[in-house]
């Protein structure tokens, strides 16, 4: 990228043929896995996977990204790249998610999803502490006449020439709720690889379970941080740049980011499952 | 649909990096293999120079990749090399000696479809996304697979999964004093990750050369290098880690320099300040 900053023209649309394509590459590798390992704990362990990428993905619209015009106060969001904020949000959860790995699917995944939530919360509070008191600039959005959750009016607290600036209400809340899905998506990939690995490990690697389980861990936390980045730059590939929230128009392409999330996550889980398959 | 906003003039073109990247650093990361032959693990400090190869050529790759101005900031690709690259390299250690090969192999699927699917199916329509996702997975995975060799003087799933700690003088096996075990790959995965993404983002810009940038690559290279060779003396002999620990040393500090040459060369005028200055008239 330049300092010029020519952004892609990108556009709205779905691109029909492509999306198709996707999905048919998506059910060619659900069935190739289906072959390959038959019916059971590992495919489920894949729908499993495929259901916490679609989460990361559609989490990742919902978190207000900035980038650097919004570190100069030109746009609104926090002042960071989507990747970065994601993956924060998201391991956060992940990490948070996995010390709750023994209490159940369900305590597990809802753990990860307020440890996500907690981490975007909090980032958001100290973004808007730092924008309204060190920068002193108002929370103001410019893709919006009127907030969608308080109803304020925003036209006359946004600067000439800008998009808007700060971090408005409806865009802190759309933070959290990114936050929730992220480290809830995140923390489900992780249950699911971890089931997987510590059935399978011992009878690969002729040892205890509780031997293996150093190595089932630490291979269930890396794939997951490693799935979690592919989705969640996919997912900033889509919305090219910065996001204000849940109110931008930018959100409606959220469908085009679903389909090619669920592809990649059904890629990278069927090659992670395959590892103690084949 | 895209503008391209910096032409990449002069300077070696970007298939002879990639060429070279690739091939030098199957090349080193093979290298490792002396160890096996020879009953040694003093080979290891290859494996790291394949991974410094092999993120020579992912800087230049993302820098191919950015200069297409893709709106999302340059570590979002490094992150995306070593989330694709990650699952390739572990894929590929079952295959015993065939591993880097497979991890290539494997990677490059790996980043066709990532690469059809953003440029595609996301709309991005930048002419070498395909490309350059492809190169980023193969590089992730070769950096990963470099870094591995590295610590453990092995490239195969077992000796990363299991290691020996001494319990009262006796060498007892243990899987928690290993490579992914132990899970050194997180940090692995973190300080390739840095590595390949720092070198563009802090050398873009008008007055970018690239000659200062890949120098900086293998500056950054080395100093992940060093980190990985002091996290070695816990899986290898310690005259192996030492042997790990001289070399990234030499190469960090000789890379340094040369960079630092190649900024003042670049830069408009500089001050030297000295840490403590002199005092005047006594």
């Amino acid at each position: 990228m330049s300092a010029v900053g020519a952004k892609p023209q990108a556009g709205g649309a779905m691109d029909m043929p492509a999306t198709i394509a996707g999905i048919i590459l998506l059910l060619v590798i659900i069935g190739a896995t289906y072959f390959l390992v038959g019916p059971g704990l590992m495919f489920m362990a894949l729908i499993g996977i495929i259901i916490g990428g679609l989460a990361i993905a559609f989490g990742v619209h919902f978190v207000p990204v900035g980038g650097a015009p919004a570190a100069m106060g030109q746009a609104p969001g926090i002042a960071t790249g989507v990747a970065m904020l994601a993956a924060g949000a998201g391991l956060a959860g992940l990490f948070g998610g996995a010390w709750a790995a023994e209490q159940g699917l369900v305590v597990a995944v809802v753990t990860g999803a307020v440890g996500g939530g907690l981490m975007m919360a909090i980032t958001c509070m100290f973004v808007t502490f730092i924008y309204v008191y060190g920068m002193g600039i108002p929370c103001a959005s410019g893709k919006v006449a009127k907030d969608p959750i308080t109803g304020d009016t925003q036209a006359e607290f946004k600067s000439q020439g800008t998009e808007g600036h700060g971090l408005p209400f409806v865009s802190y809340v759309g933070g959290v709720i990114g936050g929730l899905l992220g480290g809830g998506g995140g923390t489900l990939i992780y249950l699911m690889l971890l089931d997987v690995y510590k059935d399978a490990l011992p009878g690969m690697m002729k040892a205890l379970p509780a031997q293996v389980l150093p190595i089932a861990v630490s291979l269930a936390g890396i794939f997951a941080v490693g799935m979690f980045l592919v989705n969640a730059v996919l997912t900033a590939y889509n919305i090219t740049g910065t996001i204000e929230g849940p109110h931008d128009p930018k959100f409606k392409r959220f469908p085009r980011a679903l389909v090619a999330s669920a592809v990649a996550s059904a890629l990278c889980g069927m090659v992670a499952i395959l590892i103690v398959a084949m | 649909m895209t503008v391209k906003v910096e032409v990449i003039e002069g300077g070696v073109p970007h298939n002879t990096i990639l060429a070279a990247g690739l091939v030098a650093s199957l090349v080193l990361i093979y290298l490792t293999y002396a160890n096996v032959l020879s009953g040694t693990q003093l080979f290891s400090f290859f494996g790291g120079l394949g991974a410094v190869a092999a993120l020579i050529w992912g800087s230049h790759a993302i820098k191919h990749l950015c200069s297409y101005g893709i709106g999302t900031g340059v570590p979002s690709a490094g992150m995306m090399a070593f989330g694709s690259g990650i699952i390739a390299m572990l894929f590929a250690t079952k295959y015993g000696v065939a591993a880097p090969i497979v991890a290539v192999i494997l990677a490059a699927i790996i980043g066709a479809i990532l690469g059809f699917l953003s440029n595609n199916v996301l709309n991005m329509r930048i002419p070498v996304m395909i490309q350059s996702l492809i190169e980023m997975a193969i590089i992730g995975a070769l950096v990963l697979m470099g870094f591995a060799a590295m610590m453990t003087g092995s490239f195969e799933f077992s000796p990363l999964t299991s290691g020996t700690v001494s319990v009262l003088g006796l060498s007892l096996p243990s899987y928690q004093a290993s490579f992914i075990g132990g899970s050194l790959i997180a940090v692995a995965f973190m300080l390739g990750g840095i590595a390949i993404q720092h070198p563009f983002n802090a050398c873009l810009g008008p007055n970018w050369t690239q000659d200062r940038m890949l120098m900086l690559a293998a500056e950054c290279g080395f100093l992940s290098m060093i980190a990985v060779s002091v996290m070695s003396m816990a899986l290898i002999n310690i005259v192996a880690a030492i042997v790990s620990l001289v070399v990234s040393l030499i190469g960090w500090y000789y890379t340094y320099i040369k960079y630092i040459e190649l900024s003042k060369r670049d830069a408009a005028s500089w001050l030297d300040s000295k840490p403590i200055p002199d005092v005047e008239g006594h």
